[in-house]
């Protein structure tokens, strides 16, 4: 892991003497700061700020560079995202700066009234004179810093690694960085800008095309691919193919060499608990309670029922007992006793007593034995209903009354017995059909069943039909249940009738005479109008019944058969199951992809970038300088330094190599190396720089500034050899 | 706070003593965020360097030129050689395969898709 931030507070901040400078590298992705002469800088943390909400007192606070992500949980981050003080390498947010600044300043254990130390801060190649005035005046006028020098953190690179021995006086700095990449020639250990060339493509730009194809790849997954865990991705798996077409070859035949280079990130997954089939006992067990339960119930129905039959009986006993005595009573002392035992005659006693015998035996679960019933109750017709084939002016008004009432349940029975025989005949009809249709069947299975589906599917577009009517295509947000029909709803059919009639009676007013009842007719309206009117299902269909039946045969003859799911039902239709999830659906390959986003430092146009790319930009640039000089162009492709974040690619200088050989003339020396730390040595090189005595001479302070102006500023450069 | 949080020095003070003006008084409470700082584009814009040799280097020019190769043109997809180009959706594919996955992706995908080498729809 070549990027760890260190962000414990120093505590020597006050033993350093006020001439020694402070050196910042100031990089796009990581802010290092610490003192001149050192070779470590003592605080890193990555250049970003943060203003989340604190969850429990919602006040908005200021974060800057990383910290450990546990204690983000108290914080509310959707707001705002981790921000940058830099736009293309250039510092343009001097607001988020000056944040960075205080953080850096605060953890390298500043204390006193001002920052009393010259410093030494890094910045991009040909940086606007704008970001600079700007940073010399926060430096200057915020932090009372006494002097300034600005530097290339490429170029301290270079000459740090030039002092050590790794490149000659004369070379190429490649700096492919966390935003841009840069390269800049050095002529006689001097930076020439003249000769530099600049792509807007770094580091940022792989983890971002990593993440956006994994996301894209697996976006089940999406939220597992933070920006830190790309990144580390990358840092970990991607790799410069030497020849990335071959390499995608490679990939596409399936070879086994693709399979050893797919790497696979198991993501956690727990498998779900399996559902052991239940054993033998359990089953047992399970039964055996079941079989409880059930006697109990039984036991309890048998107790209700003896109970019942016991009182019934105790009531029959009763009322045999009070005829027995009645018939015992002399005629005149019938209605005195009557009058005790609370019954008004002795009919009705009797037929009390019948109706205890008659639920007594249903009781017992004795047959009913209807049709003996029926017989006795077809005999005794004539003395049940004797008065009703009596004139009424021969009745007494009791005996009218009786009448009646032997007229109305004399009415009843009889429609009862109709009703009967109705479905009985019905019963039979419909048997005779499904013989007839089972014989058909028989004849020839195939056609019947054609006929079935062909019948079944006319239906259910009948009913469907039918519906959509109704409802108007199911567009009353289910509004329509309720009855009432709100502002904005669409109406059935039967609805915008009513509507229309409602209107034109509102508006017909003044129209000439007023007709309006003079026919019958007329009076329809108001029927038409009354809100009942769209009630008008007459019972369950006679398309919907058929549709039932003709669906429950389908199921019953054909196996592949499954009946739609009625649509417009305000429940969803039921989700199929999807298969469990298996530790399969949690892994993240990475194949290609370990080649294919470092390889966009090569061709920047593959993410929309109209730039060269690493191997092209040091023609471009050894072209920018046009010294036209062999000897020359050799001696500097023979000291190449690769520098910078994105050089630690592993095969990035044997891609290097082969992309600039085809630039170069046949046979020309090209030596590529990497910086000893291509991250650190920026850092290191500026050090040692602002530890030279000479040092001073490069910085300029606050006065220099104010007397020579901007166009000074503008043109001011460090000399790099001192 | 957090007694965590504030070990762990989280969060940044708002008063330092090394600074002459403080970030309170630099940018008030209340009112719009302070100053607005001018985006590349406008800083570019206000170097103008038009008026000044072109042979003296400065941020603009030495922006290396567009790529003299031939382009390599990847499947959006998979990443491998793409010889094809889906005049319906605009993506390159490698084979029919990818094709069918291309057929089959929702607008939004091919839309991502374009947007990595910037190539989406854009509406104005």
């Amino acid at each position: 892991m070549p990027f760890i931030s260190k962000i414990d507070r120093q505590s020597d901040y006050n033993l350093f003497p006020s001439s020694t400078p402070i050196v910042i590298d100031n990089g796009a992705s990581y802010f290092r700061i610490g003192w001149a002469g050192e070779s470590e800088p003592r605080v890193v943390f990555r250049n970003i700020v943060q203003r989340p909400r604190h969850k429990v007192t919602g006040e908005t606070i200021t974060i800057v560079g990383d910290h450990d992500p546990a204690l983000f949980k108290y914080f509310d981050c959707s707001r705002s995202g981790p921000r940058s003080a830099f736009e293309n390498n250039v510092v343009s947010q001097f607001e988020i700066m000056e944040y960075v600044l205080d953080f850096g300043f605060d953890r390298l254990g500043a204390n006193g009234s001002k920052i009393d130390h010259p410093v030494l801060i890094t910045e991009c190649v040909c940086n606007p004179v704008q970001s600079r005035r700007n940073m010399a005046e926060l430096l200057f006028e915020t932090y009372g810093v006494p002097s300034i020098a600005f530097g290339v953190d490429a170029a301290f690179s270079y000459k740090y690694n030039e002092q050590q021995g790794v490149c000659a006086k004369d070379g190429l700095a490649l700096c492919p960085g966390f935003i841009t990449t840069h390269v800049i020639p050095f002529v006689d250990g001097e930076p020439v800008y003249k000769g530099c060339c600049r792509t807007n493509v770094g580091g940022f730009h792989v983890t971002d095309y990593l993440k956006q194809l994994l996301s894209l790849k697996y976006p089940y997954h999406f939220a597992r691919f933070t920006w830190e865990k790309v990144e580390d991705l990358k840092m970990e798996h991607c790799y410069i193919a030497p020849d990335y077409a071959s390499e995608a070859r490679l990939f596409q035949k399936g070879a086994k060499e693709a399979e050893e280079k797919t790497r696979c990130w198991q993501l956690p997954w727990v498998p779900p608990p399996t559902e052991q089939p239940p054993s033998e006992e359990e089953i047992a067990r399970k039964a055996a309670i079941r079989e409880r339960q059930g006697q109990r119930l039984r036991e309890m129905a048998e107790a209700k029922r003896s109970s019942k039959i016991n009182e019934l009986e105790n009531e029959l006993q009763g009322l045999d007992f009070l005829l027995h005595q009645l018939d015992q009573v002399e005629e005149s002392d019938i209605p005195s006793f009557l009058s005790e035992t609370g019954y008004v005659s002795r009919q009705e006693i009797e037929s009390a007593h019948n109706k205890v015998t008659q639920s007594l035996r249903k009781a017992k679960g004795e047959p009913k034995n209807e049709q003996v019933e029926t017989e006795k109750a077809d005999l005794s017709t004539d003395e049940k209903y004797s008065l009703v084939n009596i004139p009424d002016d021969m009745l007494t008004p009791e005996q009218l009354n009786e009448k009646k009432k032997q007229l109305a349940i004399k009415s009843m029975s009889e429609g009862r017995q109709r009703l009967k025989q109705k479905r009985y005949e019905e019963e039979l009809e419909r048997e005779r059909k499904q013989q007839l249709e089972e014989e058909k069947r028989l004849e020839n299975p195939e056609l019947y069943l054609e006929q079935l589906h062909a019948r079944y599917k006319d239906l259910s577009e009948r009913v469907d039909q039918q519906k959509r009517l109704k409802t108007n295509g199911g567009n009353t947000n289910g509004n329509n249940l309720s009855g009432s029909v709100g502002r904005g709803e669409r109406l059935n059919a039967a609805q915008r009738e009513r509507m229309r009639l409602l209107t034109t009676a509102a508006f017909d007013r003044g129209k000439g005479e007023d007709t309006f009842g003079a026919r019958d007719e007329d009076w329809q309206l108001y029927k038409l109008m009354s809100k009942d009117n769209n009630d008008d299902d007459d019972g369950p269909d006679e398309d919907e019944a058929e549709l039932a039946r003709v669906s429950s045969r389908l199921v019953d003859l054909d196996p592949t058969f499954i009946p739609k799911v009625e649509a417009g039902t305000s429940q969803p239709a039921e989700v199929p199951r999807s298969r469990p999830l298996t530790k399969e659906d949690f892994q993240i390959f990475l194949g290609l992809e370990r080649s294919r986003c470092p390889e966009i430092l090569f061709n920047p146009n593959w993410i929309g970038v109209d730039q060269a790319g690493l191997d092209e930009m040091t023609g471009v640039s050894i072209r920018r300088l046009g010294y036209k000089d062999e000897g020359f162009e050799e001696r500097l492709t023979s000291s190449i330094l690769m520098t910078g974040g994105s050089s630690l690619f592993p095969g990035m200088v044997e891609r290097l190599e082969s992309g600039i050989r085809m630039l170069r003339p046949c046979g020309s020396t090209i030596k590529i190396t990497r910086a000893l730390n291509p991250i650190m040595d920026a850092w290191r090189g500026a050090a040692k720089y602002a530890s030279d005595s000479q040092f001073r001479t490069q910085t300029f302070s606050r006065m220099d500034y104010y007397e020579k102006g901007e166009d000074w500023l503008r043109h001011y450069q460090l000399k790099y050899t001192l | 706070m957090e007694p965590e949080v504030v070990e762990a020095e989280l969060v940044l003070p708002s008063y330092f003593s090394f600074k002459r003006v403080q970030m309170y008084e630099k940018y008030p409470k209340g009112q719009a965020r302070g100053r607005h700082w001018k985006h590349l584009k406008q800083i570019i814009q206000a170097e103008n360097y038009q008026n000044y040799p072109p042979d003296e280097p400065n941020y603009v020019n030495i922006e290396s030129p567009p790529s003299m190769h031939p382009c390599k043109r990847i499947c959006d997809i998979t990443g491998f050689e793409a010889p094809y180009y889906d005049p319906r959706t605009n993506l390159r594919y490698a084979n029919t395969d990818v094709f069918k996955i291309v057929r089959s992706l929702p607008n939004d995908y091919v839309q991502r898709y374009l947007s990595l080498r910037n190539a989406q729809v854009v509406l104005k």
